[in-house]
């Protein structure tokens, strides 16, 4: 086996170091699942990405995404940052502006964005997102975690969006900042309403970011989650369906990760004529070579 | 500033790709600040990272500073196995004698390059290995973590080489294959007794490796190490104290990782002066440029 394109990718990220990283194997045709899953361990990411041929006809590539113990079919920052990792290694090349990323969810369109302000952002478009169900706060363990909470103007909700979200709004950034969450109770919620754990978000308004948003998914051994793509996907079918991006704005942009010591940067696009985006720029780290010799 | 830095992410006490440990090197480690380089180590996720930055005393090859994804190490075993196969690697560096000097916050340290290409094997001198006695409290929480082992000869026994281990001698290497550790209790006691983990071992029947070795570090978040210099140090000077070495030589190889998917190897000798060397093989798995200013 030859040595192979190699580049270990930060996403969501202004600056290296803010974001959510990521490790993409390029070329991958020719290894075995089990070399994946091995490869994947190794490098202690949380995701590992491999890119192959496509085999539908209108994708541009495929992946397979694993993190350190399993595959998985889809994730919105592996994603991104595969598409980046093409376009530095130049790849593919882009067709109007758009990438068709071929995985294990099926066929996953990316936007690119660019402008005189930015560098190069990539979207995603959010599967499923779009049919939210809202549910009460009937819950006993739901309520022992909002309790605790300065709430904002929207009521918590249980979300509906490919995964299950409990999302509240916290009263303004320095309570969301400062909130310590009880991860126990929050585990407990979880389990109890078969969700992944709690978003809580504020708006910032006077800020270069629009929102501030934290995640908490104990229950699957995630105390706080850096910049979560598909989380802020529900968060934005959210905020759309109560009507609240009317004042937020359908194009905003949020801070997540500062409280563990990141500062992601993720672009929302929801409007009600179109999906929902999740998109943000990617930063190169490193660019090299990967060697398995096994 | 836009520079990018010569990087190298290895595999250490290895002899394929995966086994062993890993280990990410930035060989141009100038003009990054602590913060910079603590930001780095967490960025990698590697157990360790280390940077290399010129010498500043005359006898050493090269300088090293190591990080964990939270804080910076004056010292540890495969972070200097695998710095000092980077810098060979990358041509930093020439050995004299088979010889090389590695200056890190811990002091000048020795490093002995055997073989060439494939079968290079790099050992690094071990600090030297004290046992530490403990008390009662100690002792408690030592039965409830060791409740569940079937015991050797040794009685287990709390080491400082740098760090602190707990070495328990188990039976055979069933016994230290097979086992369940009760982190739990483990975790209880490394914490009570300032101890990094709790490593067990035991001699083999094997041709290719004279003892097996597991080390648990519940209380560092890391249920199982899967292969770890200081532990396999700490273990060696132990044995030769008492006198347990006579069996299996004063240069054995030790197996460790099997049981977190991993299959390393480490090459132990305690010298003619009672110091312990710690080695082994190193691949390396990626290379490349790093962007991180």
């Amino acid at each position: 086996m030859l040595p192979r394109p190699y580049l270990q990718v930060d996403v969501f990220s202004k600056r290296p170091g803010c974001g959510n990283p990521l490790a993409v194997v390029l070329d991958a045709e020719d290894l075995t699942s089990k070399q994946m899953q091995t490869i994947a361990a190794w490098t202690n990411l949380v995701e590992t990405t491999f890119v192959l041929p496509p085999t539908q006809g209108n994708a541009d590539y495929r992946v397979r995404i694993f993190t350190p113990q399993r595959e998985i079919p889809f994730a919105g920052h592996p994603s991104l940052g595969t598409a980046h990792a093409l376009l530095v290694s130049k790849q593919i090349n882009t067709k109007n502006g758009e990438i068709i990323q071929e995985c294990g969810a099926g066929l996953i369109p990316i936007r690119i964005e660019t402008s005189k302000k930015f560098r190069r952002r990539l979207f995603f478009r959010a599967p499923q997102v779009k049919n939210i169900e809202k549910l009460g706060t009937d819950s006993v363990a739901a309520t022992a975690v909002f309790s605790q909470l300065e709430l904002g103007e929207l009521s918590p909700s249980l979300v509906e969006g490919g995964r299950k979200w409990w999302i509240a709004e916290v009263r303004n950034e320095n309570a969301l900042r400062a909130l310590q969450p009880d991860h126990q109770a929050i585990s407990l919620m979880s389990k109890a309403t078969d969700s992944m754990g709690l978003c809580v978000f504020s708006r910032c308004l006077n800020q270069d970011y629009q929102l501030a948003v934290r995640a908490f998914a104990p229950a699957f051994g995630i105390k706080e989650d850096p910049a979560s793509g598909a989380a802020n996907a529900t968060i934005a079918a959210y905020l759309l369906d109560s009507g609240a991006l009317e004042s937020i704005g359908n194009n905003y942009r949020v801070s997540q990760g500062r409280e563990i010591g990141h500062d992601a940067t993720i672009d929302l696009r929801a409007s009600q004529q179109d999906d929902i985006w999740v998109g943000g720029e990617c930063q190169t780290v490193i660019n090299g070579t990967l060697n398995w010799i096994d | 500033m836009n520079t990018t830095r010569r990087f190298l992410q290895c595999d250490v006490f290895a002899d394929v790709a995966g086994a062993g440990n890993g280990l990410a090197v930035v060989l141009d480690g100038e003009n990054l600040s602590t913060e910079q380089m603590q930001a780095f180590a967490k960025f990698t996720n590697m157990s360790e990272t280390t940077f290399v930055l010129p010498p500043t005393k005359t006898q050493a090859s090269y300088r090293v500073r190591i990080f964990t994804p939270v804080s910076e190490l004056p010292f540890a075993g495969h972070p200097s196995v695998g710095t000092a196969h980077a810098v060979l690697e990358a041509g930093l560096v020439k050995t004299v004698n088979g010889k090389l000097v590695q200056e890190c916050a811990a002091g000048l340290l020795p490093i002995k390059v055997e073989a060439e290409g494939k079968d290079r094997c790099i050992s690094v001198r071990a600090p030297r290995g004290k046992i530490i006695p403990h008390d009662a409290n100690i002792q408690t929480l030592l039965n409830a973590a060791i409740k569940n082992m079937a015991f050797g000869i040794l009685s287990p026994t709390l080491v400082s080489n740098g760090p602190l281990w707990w070495c328990v001698e188990l039976a055979n290497e069933a016994a230290v294959r097979e086992l369940k550790p009760l982190l739990p209790e483990i975790a209880a006691l490394t914490q009570a007794s300032n101890a990094v983990g709790l490593a067990v071992y035991a001699q083999t029947s094997s041709d290719d490796y004279q003892l097996a070795v597991r080390a648990f570090c519940p209380a560092d978040s890391i249920p199982e190490d899967p292969v770890t210099g200081s532990a396999n140090a700490a273990i060696a000077a132990l044995m030769h104290d008492n006198k347990l070495l006579i069996n299996i030589g004063k240069t054995y190889t030790a197996s460790q990782g099997r049981e977190v998917g991993r299959d390393g190897f480490v090459q132990v000798r305690v010298d003619d002066e009672g110091e312990v060397w710690i080695g082994g093989k190193t691949q390396t798995v990626i290379e490349g440029r790093l962007s991180w200013d």
